[in-house]
């Protein structure tokens, strides 16, 4: 479903894959492991084509991703990004600059299921926590329903009770691949498979 | 109406005597732009007196072909100023910005000049210069701001540009606050000299109308009408500038090409 057939990346003079082999399989949850700067977060942006291999062929449901084919592929996709810190006040606005406000009531069930208050979405992002922040970012991309869901670090800024919501949460999603970066232990003993780098 | 006193050019010269005041403050409080305010002054005697022989033998000639010439002249410079003032390569900037700049003048003035103040002839140069210079003059100060408010938007927070073009995999959603927060930040300035415009500010044009003879009816309604010729002109060149632009700035797979800002 997600393949990388021999890529190798060099950036900055400094090799970050060579040959690098990947399978990941449709519904598979995979952990991306492996110290600071050995390319987690660079295979996270792969995939999504903001960063293009030197060799090496990337697939995602067969298709080689190409300039052309990424646009359709990226509909496929979400994205959690690690830095949360977005230039918007409140997550009902992220959701009016994504024009999703119809599914707001699909952003409830997951804000609640996360811990949080359904009426958090029109918090101002200045008064609420780090953690609070980045559950609101995570309900709001998970309601787009994409079949492949991406994460970067996504409980860089959770507590303990709130990483065992999210794993819950996650568990419950249906045919969906994930493929996250995190460093947290609990999270990557959850995973179907764990890819060090 | 009484004809308009001439300014005599030994007055003019001893004019420039004022400049002492400003000029012993930045010395006192050692603003070191005292240079900078020097060859301004010199580079606007120099430029306006060209002009002055320009518009006049243009006004003389009074041809279509030789007064959209000098339209384009005006054009190219403040695209070049506009290039150079937001930092950008004019490699993939020149052709975006005269197709925006042409565009919105053609529609502007054929607009005002063709179906408002209804010319004869719309090409007429004591109509067809100033009031597109004046359109272009603003266009390119607002310009420089919604551009530069775009541009370093994209480059310094290009998160968002990235969570929403994979989130919702649409380059124009994208690319929508980016591009309502330089409209905002671009046209701010002028929707604040609109609102308080005769209170605290008797703008340029109409002053220069009632110097010049005309009631203060007709130069007042003379005003209104370039006031929104000013505020349309400028609102269509940076939209139409951006948008052109897009083509070239971002590459096949959307990722914003950052090699297109000057470091």
């Amino acid at each position: 479903m997600i393949n990388f057939d021999h890529v190798s990346l060099r950036f900055q003079d400094k090799t970050i894959f060579h040959d690098l082999n990947l399978d990941i399989k449709k519904g598979e949850r995979v952990s991306l492991i492996g110290g600071s700067g050995r390319g987690k977060t660079t295979l996270l942006k792969l995939v999504q084509g903001y960063l293009l291999p030197d060799s090496g062929t990337i697939k995602i449901y067969d298709e080689v991703l190409t300039s052309k084919s990424i646009h359709h592929l990226r509909k496929e996709m979400a994205w959690i990004p690690q830095n949360i810190n977005l230039p918007v006040s409140k997550g009902i606005e992220l959701m009016r600059l994504m024009d999703i406000t119809d599914k707001s009531t699909s952003i409830s069930i997951f804000l609640e299921e996360l811990g949080l208050n359904a009426s958090i979405i029109h918090d101002d992002f200045s008064k609420i926590s780090g953690g609070q922040k980045q559950r609101i970012v995570i309900s709001i991309v998970l309601s787009l329903d994409k079949s492949i869901i991406l994460l970067d670090e996504p409980t860089s800024s959770l507590d303990d009770k709130s990483i065992k919501m999210l794993l819950k949460v996650m568990k419950s999603l249906e045919n969906k691949t994930i493929v996250s970066a995190s460093h947290n232990q609990v999270w990557n003993n959850q995973a179907d498979k764990v890819i060090e780098l | 109406m009484k004809e308009i006193v001439d300014i005599d050019i030994i007055d003019l010269a001893i004019s420039f005597t004022i400049l002492a005041i400003p000029i012993v403050f930045f010395l006192y409080f050692r603003v070191k732009i005292v240079r900078d305010v020097l060859i301004s002054v010199i580079r606007m005697i120099i430029q306006l007196m060209l002009v002055a022989i320009y518009l006049e033998w243009i006004f003389k000639m009074n041809n279509a072909w030789v007064n959209s010439l000098w339209v384009l002249v005006m054009i190219f410079v403040g695209i070049f100023t506009t290039i150079g003032r937001v930092r950008l390569h004019w490699k993939e900037f020149i052709i975006p910005f005269f197709i925006a700049g042409l565009s919105s003048v053609a529609i502007i003035d054929s607009f005002f000049l063709g179906f408002v103040i209804k010319l004869d002839y719309v090409f007429d140069a004591r109509y067809f210069i100033p009031i597109t210079g004046m359109i272009l003059g603003n266009a390119m100060n607002h310009n420089v701001v919604g551009l530069s408010t775009y541009f370093n938007g994209l480059s310094e927070k290009s998160e968002l540009y990235y969570f929403l073009l994979t989130n919702t995999g649409n380059s124009r959603m994208a690319l929508r606050p980016y591009i309502a927060s330089a409209i905002s930040q671009g046209l701010n300035p002028l929707i604040a000299t609109m609102s308080v415009i005769g209170l605290i500010s008797l703008p340029g044009m109409m002053t220069g109308q009632i110097l010049g003879g005309s009631s203060p009816v007709i130069a007042i309604k003379y005003q209104i009408m370039i006031m929104l010729a000013i505020f349309v002109g400028c609102t269509l060149n940076l939209i139409l500038s951006i948008i052109i632009s897009n083509a070239f700035v971002f590459d096949s797979y959307g990722r914003f090409r950052e090699e297109v800002l000057k470091k």
